[in-house]
């Protein structure tokens, strides 16, 4: 087993696990603010891998040239789009619920990832569909027979993770937008008896929970050029785990759960079998839950008896 | 819902923005659908949906804005009655009806195309399935998002008990049932520290496991490629055209006294009484369950976990008892799933299977037997009868499921929880049950 | 009356007058079911299918139709789940009275639905499905016009090892009835010749991210890359293959005969060095090319199983004429012993169903991201 192999699977792992992270934020900010499974954002992030190849195709269709620029807008009209996506999901099939039992928002949350699905199939067709290669290269390091690479779209997947993981961050942190959320998050009734808008608040975060997951589409459609209208339930599926391994509610959580079920499936795939690799990555999630039942960084809930 | 539409403006305000977004929603993936790298245009299709999302709003708020229907209306929506309703003893037209649908059910497959027989099996099958979960999710409380698993346990169970061991139906029934009551057990101890929702996804995930598994392990379970499992018998008599597992085809057993010829029908009408028996004694079992103190103490657990601790119940034993017996109940809807389908593959147990039998469970209404009986048939047949629509059919689905949630989060009927009177002999001992 | 007992009860009432309306149904005309993959991730293999069952029955019916009735098509989609296929099967043999069915695509599919309508004595011939199992079972009424795995596997391994002389072969598969089975085939040739794989392993249907399994093939060394699935998965393999860079030659099977598989790979660059087992091609054959240009004409290119599917109707029609009846065992009699004249060629079966001749020849995907038989 040389170096290069398992330094090759650690950056595999690590831009598959901060795919994941992005999309874990969606699941564990709104886990954290109204304690609510939301079955349907792994359709948002399949949403915006659609939206990122349509946009993609008319502006190039438009004629720029510009691949940076293209990208760029495509970014934000899909932020925009995903997110608009996300806030009316949140008026239709769960503002309604709120207050009522705890089942009744899961079971709108898997009928409306049914609708998302099916509308995306119905209108754009059951096939595989794919957006061009637009960054083609890799840095790679290491001699021309043995290297380590890792290719711009990687390297650019981390980076964006990163950083929008870092403006979320400030966000959650520094902005009274960031306040009120905490503040609902801690308690919804004081929140609304102190005049936070918690309706306005819980709007937005799903809509930053669906900006994250506009920006994870738009990179894996970069990366890998091929979706259908299924992508999002496996993929949701492995945020949604890592979401809970992290922690479901801690922000930094999502990341953590994101890198560490991406390097476990990618170490495992790579040094035993990949027939497996899934079973492994839920047994984890088993082991993990069972020895730390509020996930690596979760507060253990406080349990009076 | 309408607290910004009191005017007619508001009404027209309301449906302008609402129009305006599913215009925004549907403008890119409508009306823009990817063809290879390049795009086709569909502008009309957004633009007819978006005016039907901006006629429909006005209505609705129109409606809402109607002196009389407006406050009826907003009654209905935000009505939240008692949830659990005791039942007060029988009625004997229940007792009359509930055998009126019993003689149906039983006359129903000499009634119906060959067809229609098999969707009416898959019913039951669902019924099955429903009774198993609404006793995991409805009564104990435990959200299961894999209860596909010991649906899969169960058909395999047969499929490859068949294979190795040579179990035919009616001994695998008993076989499987307790080996998926037992996979129940295991899945529920590491669990049972778990709260609500890490409860849901570890199980989801037990559930994906399960299914990889029966899907890697090729040796043993044939992978993909699945296990062939026969079709159940009537005491070595079979319901095939030639005899396949050594008995003798009914044609030719009955032909010796009456006249009876080969009907392809003829297997599956077996199929259905034999279920319906089952599905009857299992209602039967879980009405009596419900009345006995572990049922109670399941329905009490689900209402609340920390005053049922305080009281002495043994939380362990309790939610235990719950899992081994939903899984034991999936466990036979998966003999009869394969038994039906004679062949078993992993394919039929995924994720979407779960949420099916989910769906029939909260739409029944959370632990009510005959909510889940209607849900059952309901979502079975609907599909089927829907057919034209097949390719809106998951998509109306989904909205069913959105809808009734906004509409009725408790299902469509009420739980009844049966009531108890002591005989008037007895002291007044005070209600010793729990 | 308690409400919800009423609703029952309207219910089985409603369903019950609905049963009978079905019951009735006319034969004027010869009802043929194609089953197929029309919605999912598989459909584009389905609408290969419909195009060329619609055609043919279109073009049989011009000509006067058979016995002087009309061919009547049935559509049956099963979205390649074996669950859908026994439904579909059972609906398309007792509501729309089905004499003969085309289909189904997947052998996941074909194999359970194969036993109603063996039962239903229904004629049933494939057009796609590949696995041994499909004709191995000894059901008399099946057949298929394709070739089978372990003969496609075979053309596979001797051109993976004869022609491109590799010496350490990776073999993937996804894990489905149809690809495991192909690798298996071709796995089991390469052994028989000598040669073990240096690495062998399942990929989940449906990911796109299988770089750990790349890297993994390049640490082996591999000088080759047999995979046995479809174009959805075989696409982003291969792209992730060439951006790891490694160029070795990526052999398949006729699961990613679909110009989708270049979509799916992100372009015609990235299918460099690409190679499939697939019959001969049809459009090539003289009988075809008439129909090819119909086709063409329609704006639809007949690629991939088009004309399998045109000519599996042309089979049962032609033993219906035949034998002047629509009795499977009898059309199935006919079948193995005159064969048929399609639009492939003539066709001949074996006792199993089974071609007598496969025609399993490689193709290469060129620059233009188009697929061309080597000669």
């Amino acid at each position: 087993m040389d170096g290069y192999v398992i330094a090759q699977q650690l950056v595999n792992g690590l831009v598959l696990g901060a795919i994941y992270g992005l999309i874990a934020v969606g699941y564990t900010m709104v886990y954290g603010i109204i304690g609510m499974i939301n079955f349907a954002h792994g359709e948002i992030y399949m949403i915006s891998a659609y939206l990122t190849a349509i946009f993609l195709a008319v502006l190039l269709s438009f004629g720029l040239n510009s691949v940076a620029l293209a990208l760029l807008l495509t970014l934000i009209l899909a932020i925009v789009f995903t997110g608009l996506y996300g806030y009316v999901i949140e008026r239709i099939a769960y503002r309604p619920l709120r207050g009522s039992n705890r089942l009744a928002p899961l079971i709108s949350a898997i009928g409306m990832s049914l609708v998302l699905q099916n509308y995306v199939r119905l209108s754009q067709g059951s096939r595989n569909q794919g957006a061009p290669a637009l960054i083609e290269g890799a840095f790679r390091f290491g001699s021309d027979e043995h290297f380590v690479q890792i290719t711009y779209i990687q390297s650019l997947i981390v980076i964006v993770s990163l950083i929008s993981m870092g403006v979320l961050t400030w966000i959650i942190q520094r902005t009274a937008l960031g306040r009120a959320c905490r503040a609902t998050q801690q308690d919804i009734t004081m929140a609304q008896l102190l005049g936070v808008n918690t309706d306005r608040t819980i709007s937005l975060v799903f809509v930053i929970g669906a900006a994250m997951a506009a920006v994870a589409g738009v990179l894996v459609t970069l990366n890998y050029g091929s979706f259908d209208f299924h992508i999002g339930f496996v993929t949701g599926i492995k945020a949604f785990t890592a979401a809970v391994l992290g922690g479901i509610g801690s922000l930094p959580g999502a990341m953590l759960g994101g890198l560490v079920l991406g390097l476990c499936e990618s170490l495992f795939s790579g040094f035993v079998n990949t027939d497996y690799k899934d079973v492994f990555a839920f047994s984890i999630l088993v082991l993990v839950l069972i020895f730390r039942p509020s996930g690596l960084l979760g507060r253990p809930a406080v349990e009076k008896v | 819902m309408s607290n910004a539409a009191h005017s007619w403006k508001g009404v027209l305000n309301e449906a302008a923005r609402a129009g305006a977004a599913a215009l925004l929603l549907f403008g890119p993936i409508v009306g823009l659908t990817l063809s290879g790298y390049e795009l086709e245009s569909h502008w009309s299709r957004a633009f007819i949906l978006a005016g039907v999302v901006f006629v429909g709003r006005f209505v609705i708020a129109a409606l809402f804005l109607h002196p009389r229907l407006g406050p009826w209306l907003e009654r209905r929506f935000t009505r939240s009655g008692p949830a659990v309703v005791v039942d007060k003893g029988r009625r004997v037209h229940h007792v009359i009806l509930t055998l009126l649908v019993i003689a149906t059910a039983f006359a129903l497959p000499f009634m119906l195309s060959k067809y229609w027989i098999t969707v009416a099996i898959l019913a039951l099958i669902y019924v099955l399935l429903g009774l198993g979960l609404n006793i995991v999710v409805g009564l104990a409380g435990l959200l299961d998002l894999g209860f596909v698993a010991f649906y899969a346990v169960g058909a395999y169970g047969y499929a490859l008990g068949h294979q190795y061991l040579g179990l035919s139906f009616w001994e695998a029934l008993p076989f499987s049932a307790f080996l998926a009551a037992l996979f129940g057990m295991v899945l529920g101890f590491p669990v049972l520290r778990m709260h609500g929702d890490y409860l849901a996804i570890v199980t989801l995930g037990f559930g994906e496991i399960i299914r990889l598994a029966l899907n890697n392990w090729a040796q043993f379970t044939g992978g993909p490629n699945g296990v062939s499992a026969p079709a159940p018998t009537l005491f070595g008599i079979e319901f095939t055209r030639r005899a396949k597992q050594g008995g003798t085809p009914y044609h030719e057993f009955f032909g010796q006294w009456f006249d009876v010829s080969y009907n392809r029908a003829a297997r599956y009408v077996f199929l259905y009484l034999a279920l319906l028996v089952v599905v009857l004694a299992l209602i039967h079992v879980v009405q009596r369950l419900r009345k006995m103190p572990i049922g109670r103490a399941w329905e009490a657990l689900r209402e609340d976990e920390i005053a049922c601790r305080s009281l002495g119940i043994n939380h362990v034993t309790v939610k235990l008892s719950a899992f081994a017996t939903g899984a034991m109940v999936g466990g036979v809807g998966g003999v009869f799933f394969a038994g039906s389908q004679g062949f078993v593959n992993p394919t039929s147990f995924t994720f979407f299977e779960s949420a099916l039998i989910l769906a029939i469970v909260v739409l029944g209404g959370l632990g009510s037997v005959v909510g889940v009986i209607i849900a059952a048939v309901t979502l079975t047949v609907l599909p089927e009868l829907l057919r034209e629509f097949a390719a809106y059919r998951v998509l109306l689905f989904g909205l069913a499921m959105v809808v009734m949630m906004t509409w009725r989060p408790r299902g469509l009927l009420k739980l009844r929880r049966p009531s108890f009177a002591l005989p008037k002999s007895t002291k007044s001992a005070p209600e010793a049950q729990s | 009356m308690h409400p919800s007992s009423r609703a029952f009860l309207s219910l089985v009432a409603g369903a019950t007058a609905l049963f009978a309306a079905h019951a009735a149904s006319a034969a004027e005309t010869i009802k043929i079911g194609v089953a197929g993959p029309f919605s999912g991730a598989y459909a584009a293999f389905g609408e290969q299918q419909w195009r060329g069952a619609e055609q043919a029955a279109k073009d049989i019916n011009a000509a006067g139709g058979v016995m002087g009735k009309m061919i009547e098509l049935a559509k049956g989609d099963d979205a390649c789940e074996p669950k859908q296929a026994v439904a579909v099967a059972n609906r398309l043999v007792d509501n729309d009275g089905i004499v003969a069915v085309a289909g189904h695509f997947c052998s996941s599919s074909t194999m359970p639905s194969s036993e109603v309508y063996a039962d239903a004595g229904v004629l049933q011939m494939t057009h796609g499905s590949t696995n041994p199992q499909v004709t191995d079972r000894g059901i008399p009424t099946i057949f298929r016009m394709c070739g089978r795995d372990d003969q496609q596997g075979v053309v596979g391994a001797e051109f993976v090892i004869n022609t491109l002389k590799a010496k350490n072969i990776a073999v993937l598969h996804d894990k489905t009835v149809y690809g495991k089975g192909l690798a298996d085939a071709m796995m089991a040739h390469m052994k028989s010749l000598g040669l073990q794989p240096v690495l062998y392993e399942g990929l989940t249907q449906g990911e796109k991210d299988f770089n750990a399994l790349v890297t993994k093939v390049k640490a082996a060394k591999s000088d080759a890359v047999y995979f046995g699935g479809l174009h959805a998965e075989a696409g982003p393999l291969v792209r992730q293959m060439r951006e790891q860079g490694i160029d070795a030659p990526f052999v398949s099977g006729d699961g990613i005969v679909s110009e989708e598989f270049v979509l799916a790979a992100g372009g015609p660059q990235y299918v460099k060095n690409v190679f499939m087992t697939f019959g001969a091609d049809p459009r090539r054959i003289a009988a075809g090319k008439a129909l090819v240009e119909k086709f063409r004409a329609a704006g639809y290119e007949p690629e991939g199983y088009t004309l399998y599917s045109y000519a599996v109707i042309q089979s049962i029609t032609q033993a219906i004429a035949g034998t002047k009846t629509t009795d499977a065992d009898k059309l199935a009699k006919w079948l193995k012993t005159h064969g048929a004249q399609t639009v492939m060629g003539p066709k001949s079966w074996d006792a199993k169903g089974d071609l007598k001749v496969s025609d399993y020849v490689m193709y290469k995907w060129n620059d233009d991201g188009k697929y061309e038989q080597m000669d």
